[in-house]
């Protein structure tokens, strides 16, 4: 039996859905990247849900540049906090309110 | 039997996503992340994505969780998440907010989605049977042809990214200068 289509969107929508609530309710910077990795992970999920129903590869292949992205973007982000870190001692993301840190 | 397989699938997903979302310690919520990321590998592998499944595990819930593992323990957050005043009623916007979305969403997928019919399911199967080529091979051959520049483009991403980090971590005093470790302690 094929896995249900509008399942897996679905499941994907809460996903992301999820992940936007911990971007807007958390303070913590670390775990806000981590609600944008879900974020990602949702809209990959649907990428791939949609190449299996339409039968086409290409969404594996966006999958994997998805995942290049956010591979550049955790190790940019996390050294952004770790600097961040040494000059602040914290990194509460609604505090941060100078751009030079 | 499936069904019974995708649901148990479905609802532990959900479940782990909460758990990012709910758990107030950052390690408990970056474990659950990777169980959910593990939980849609699964998913993929359901799809017959085995490729991408494979890659999900290696990379997602390997390589990057790992480094962010790596920086929570390095950071050390002690100190309990409180909420300023400012920012409790913001929350209640903001979920309203969220499940607005999702509701618009789901209704948008209720809509248009069409799943009765599998066409593409059956045309991937028919697809790979008369290449005889595995996933891998396909897609490799897809992304040197149809998708070479945005490959090659993610290469200088990369490369911009490693370089970004290693400026980003350096240590410098107040003047912008190197700092050399030899001469201070070592306290973060």
């Amino acid at each position: 039996m094929e896995p249900v289509f509008e399942a897996n969107l679905i499941l994907s929508t809460l996903l992301f859905t999820i992940g936007i609530l911990g971007v807007m309710w958390k303070r913590n910077a670390i775990s806000l990247f981590m609600s944008v990795e879900l974020m990602l992970n949702a809209a990959n999920l649907a990428f791939v849900s949609f190449a299996f129903q339409l039968g086409l590869l290409s969404g594996g292949i966006l999958v994997l540049f998805i995942m290049a992205v956010a591979a550049a973007e955790a190790g940019v982000g996390l050294a952004i906090f770790i600097a961040l870190f040494r000059v602040r001692r914290h990194i509460r993301v609604d505090e941060q309110d100078l751009l030079h840190g | 039997m499936f069904l019974l397989i995708y649901s148990l699938l479905f609802a532990l997903t959900v479940i782990f996503a909460l758990g990012v979302l709910l758990f107030e310690n950052t390690v408990k919520s970056a474990v659950s992340l990777i169980f959910t990321m593990l939980c849609i590998a699964a998913n993929y592998l359901l799809m017959r994505q085995e490729f991408v499944a494979f890659i999900q595990i290696i990379v997602y819930a390997g390589a990057i969780m790992v480094v962010f593992l790596f920086v929570i323990m390095l950071l050390n957050l002690r100190e309990p998440e409180r909420t300023p005043w400012y920012l409790r009623n913001m929350r209640y916007w903001a979920g309203a907010l969220a499940f607005l979305f999702f509701f618009v969403l789901a209704w948008a997928i209720q809509v248009f989605a069409v799943s009765d019919v599998a066409p593409g399911a059956a045309a991937l199967e028919e697809l790979r049977r008369e290449s005889g080529q595995a996933e891998v091979t396909q897609l490799a051959t897809l992304m040197v042809t149809q998708y070479v520049v945005p490959f090659l483009l993610t290469s200088v991403l990369l490369l911009v990214a490693v370089i970004g980090a290693i400026v980003m971590a350096r240590r410098k005093d107040e003047d912008g200068h190197e700092i050399v470790l030899d001469e201070e302690e070592e306290d973060a």
